[in-house]
């Protein structure tokens, strides 16, 4: 692991908060969401911010751009741009100076560029705004930022709405969209956790590259320890709108002082697979040259057609869990999905406990769906909202017959092996947190009693202590009642912490397929290495404040 | 696209047709002998054979019917009972006070009612948003001709600006034609303003809340861009969709401002036509709304993909 050590003491000062308290004027209590931050940023540096959902991590960065909700005030400190406090600054004043000094790039390159306007035209719009460049001398620039954040055929793509470019692509025209008038200060507010790993590699390494061509000062904001071992030069820990910790990156990852940083640091799943628990010969899913292929229909015309799974086949053992891992439209979720039959599959064999689900009509599955339940991504959306939890726990139960006095029974019973109180059964989802409504999902999976769980990127949503916390759930479970678990991800740290065996799925194709250890540990297909390679921080063993290859038996990743 | 809408004209053909068959059935399966009812009851027996001799119901039921069709292609919609006159003429007479009104109408309601849908959802639980929406519930429950009547009374009665009633045609120019066109379409006005308005509030409001208007803050966007070039045009499809079935209604006449303001307009004369049981007029009328209907559908569909470039058919 090669830190940055670079020493920017001597270079100018971007920016600097200095005491910047928000609170919630409207609210009872006025409570404060930011409690005295103060960050310096020096010109050329990049400072990342990092911390758990809620922490104030974005807060901090629409603060500096006068962009908080109306619901938020900012209640004292400064905030010094070159020396210049903005915060008495007019709105007209705020917005000449938004893009032009300080500009933004945000999550979602999917929802971040305006769906109806073209891209190029939204490049231009800043000089617009900004300047009175004549708009031949507009599209000239336009070009030469896109040209400079590695856009392909830049012509074509000016021209393109965003429908028509992938997220990484996307997220370049953000980047050309932002830097494009050479402002002071980029703030980038987890700009690569939508963008597949290989994808991200790129973005990091085009943020480095143009930060050190342009010398822009680099607010960084993530909750990825992993980016942070690879991209910060400082680290400033936020928890509770508070700066718990804050300092040079390789101070903060080796030596961290407080105890917060240190559990952060621990919950960083480890990319080091762990030890496989041993194979039983009791079968419970096989799935036998599985074929998913989208469109080729069509009346009028033929539809362009999309072999989503190519000749997928794998078997699981009771209590074993499987790893399904591949960057997006890598066919991991269609594989899914034709396993729970919530599409059916174009050929192949799904042999659920020995009968063939494949092909079986929607009545004949009816008596099969029990064995087979499903956490999903969202914990947000996967609950009725307008239903208690006792509801959504014993729908299914009742769907099959048991009666409510059981169910509830029931319901009460695995709440409190999730780790919740009873009386949330009869609260409704709203009134928790991602991390607890996860738990919820998983106990109403497991009220069926299933053979089989599919867990679709069922903890990506969640925070890295979070994240720990549910894996050890899905263990102790898989424990007490032996249940079979297909784990799609594409995060292969969780991958290597939960998983026995692993498949790689890239285009619809399985390109190797083994024990996690050895494919995590040796991987044999270019793709696979590809991924590994890609992993932010893996040099880095985060669990043990050391390097990899510190490690007292080490093994090279 | 091009294909696209080639497809969707073609498509016109057996929506219309199902129609004409609707119509034709219409009056050949009313209980009792199409003759008997047009002729009406003081007629003698010779009468109704020649009434049926006129008409053809002598004949089998589908050779009838492909004669009518063949008769509807060249233009001749039958004659009226009444007036005995071809029935198209009596249509044409009336289709251009119905539609310039119902073109006013949509123009003005289009011009107010967008910016007040804007400005609600820009400041969203202010005044201006509660005024917007009070205006909205009252334009939609006080009925129509209460309020032509009430405009009667202060922009005619009192204030003497414009006539009570009646309608000159554009052809006599301009300035006239505005005179006794513009009280009955802002009658009509409160009603699509109330309507459009909330409409375009509520898709605004949505479009509002989406990342890309964040962006567009973040680029240092003035209010007025932000609105009007980032959120407004994502907001546009379901305006649009209430614009035009709109539209479509208008062009079907009303016959309640028609009735309050005496405009010779197509909503009274099929209200007429169906107390005198003018039956070739009923029939035509049917066919010629259920027509534009389509065709305006057709023409919001298209429009579509003018504003969502994401919308490729």
């Amino acid at each position: 692991m090669q830190f940055k050590s670079r020493n920017f003491d001597d270079a100018a000062i971007a920016i600097e908060t200095d005491n910047l308290t928000v609170a919630l004027p409207d609210t009872a209590g006025q409570p404060q969401v930011l409690k005295g931050i103060d960050v310096t940023i020096r010109q050329g540096e990049t400072v990342c911010l990092v911390g758990e959902s809620g922490s104030g991590k974005s807060v901090t960065s629409l603060a500096i751009m006068g962009l908080l909700p109306d619901a938020l005030k900012v209640t004292d400190g400064k905030i010094n741009l070159q020396g210049e406090n903005l915060l008495p600054l007019s709105q007209a004043q705020m917005r000449e100076l938004r893009a032009a000094r300080v500009a933004m790039i945000f999550q979602e390159p999917m929802t971040a560029l305006n769906p109806v306007l073209r891209v190029g035209d939204q490049i231009t719009e800043v000089m617009e705004l900004h300047t009175k460049l004549p708009p031949s001398e507009r599209r000239k620039r336009a070009i030469a930022i896109m040209e400079q954040v590695h856009l392909p055929d830049v012509e074509r793509i000016f021209r393109s709405y965003p429908h028509q470019l992938s997220g990484g692509q996307r997220q370049r025209i953000m980047i050309a969209m932002a830097l494009v008038l050479e402002p002071v200060l980029l703030i980038a507010d987890e700009p690569t956790t939508a963008l597949d790993v290989t994808t991200q590699k790129q973005i990091l390494s085009l943020i480095g590259e143009l930060q050190a061509n342009h010398g822009t000062a680099v607010l960084f904001i993530t909750h990825d320890m992993g980016v942070v071992a690879e991209i910060a030069d400082t680290v400033y820990v936020m928890k509770h709108g508070e700066i718990v910790e804050s300092g040079p990156v390789e101070q903060i990852l080796r030596h961290p002082q407080k105890d917060y940083t240190r559990a952060l640091l621990a919950s960083v799943p480890s990319l080091s697979p762990r030890p496989a628990r041993p194979d039983v010969s009791d079968i419970v899913l096989q799935v036998d040259r599985l074929n998913k292929i989208y469109g080729g229909g069509g009346i009028l015309k033929k539809l362009p057609r999309a072999h989503a799974a190519k000749d997928v086949s794998f078997t699981l053992t009771r209590g074993r869990t499987l790893g399904i891992v591949g960057e997006s439209g890598s066919g991991k979720s269609t594989v899914a999905r034709c396993i729970m039959r919530l599409i059916d599959p174009t050929s192949g064999q799904i042999r659920l406990d020995g009968s063939d689900i494949a092909s079986l009509s929607r009545n004949q599955l009816r008596p099969h769906r029990k064995k087979l339940q499903v956490v999903f991504q969202d914990p947000m959306r996967s609950l009725n909202p307008r239903w208690t939890i006792a509801r959504s726990l014993t729908e299914g139960p009742l769907n099959y017959g048991t009666s409510k006095s059981e169910a509830m029974a029931e319901a009460a019973r695995l709440l409190n092996v999730v780790g919740l109180p009873e009386d949330a059964l009869h609260r409704y989802p709203h009134m928790f947190s991602g991390g607890q409504r996860q738990r919820i999902a998983i106990a109403r999976a497991v009220m069926m009693r299933p053979d089989v769980l599919v867990a679709d990127e069922a903890v990506s949503a969640l925070d890295v202590s979070v994240q720990a916390q549910v894996l050890d759930l899905l263990d102790q479970l898989q424990q007490e009642l032996g249940i079979a678990i297909v784990f799609i991800t594409h995060d292969l740290r969780v991958a290597a912490q939960i998983c026995d065996d692993v498949i790689v799925m890239q285009r619809g194709a399985v390109v190797e397929h083994g024990p996690a250890g050895d494919v995590l540990g040796s991987p044999v297909h270019p793709y696979t290495r590809a991924l590994i390679d890609a992993a932010p921080g893996r040099d880095w063993d985060f669990q043990n404040f050391r390097k990899m290859s510190e490690a007292p038996n080490a093994r090279p990743a | 696209m091009l294909g696209y809408i080639l497809r969707r004209i073609l498509a016109v053909i057996p929506v219309m047709l199902l129609v004409a068959v609707f119509v034709f059935l219409l009056l050949r399966l009313t209980p009792g002998d199409p003759a008997a009812i047009i002729a009406g009851d003081m007629a003698t027996p010779a009468q109704l054979e020649r009434i049926r001799e006129a008409m053809g119901l002598n004949q089998p039921l589908h050779i009838q019917f492909i004669t009518w069709i063949g008769q509807l292609l060249r233009g001749d919609l039958g004659t009226s009972l009444i007036s005995n006159t071809p029935v198209s003429s009596m249509i044409a007479s009336r289709m251009g006070p119905t539609l310039a009104i119902a073109l006013l109408t949509i123009i003005m309601s289009v011009l107010l009612a967008v910016p007040m849908g804007v400005l609600a959802a820009w400041k969203h639980r202010s005044a201006a948003d509660y005024a917007v929406m009070a205006f909205s519930v009252l334009g939609f429950s006080i009925p129509v001709f209460v309020i032509g009547y009430i405009f009667i009374l202060i922009f005619s009665l009192k204030l003497g600006w414009f006539p009570v009633q009646g309608y000159t045609p554009i052809s006599a120019g301009l300035l006239p034609f505005l005179k006794n066109a513009f009280l009955p379409a802002l009658t009509l006005t409160t009603i699509y303003v109330a309507l459009i308005a909330r409409m375009t509030r509520a898709n605004m409001l949505e479009v509002l809340g989406e990342d890309y208007i964040r962006t567009a803050r973040a680029k240092g966007a003035p209010e007025r861009t932000v609105l009007f070039r980032h959120a407004l045009k994502n907001a546009a499809v379901p305006i649009l969709t209430v614009i035009g079935t709109g539209f479509a209604l208008l062009i079907g006449g009303v016959v309640v401002t028609e009735t309050v303001f005496n405009i010779p307009g197509i909503g009274r004369l099929t209200v007429d036509a169906i107390l005198a049981r003018d039956y070739p007029v009923i029939q035509a009328m049917i066919l010629l709304t259920s027509f534009l209907y389509v065709l305006v559908n057709l023409l919001i569909d298209i429009s579509y993909s003018l504003f969502d470039p994401r919308i490729r058919y």
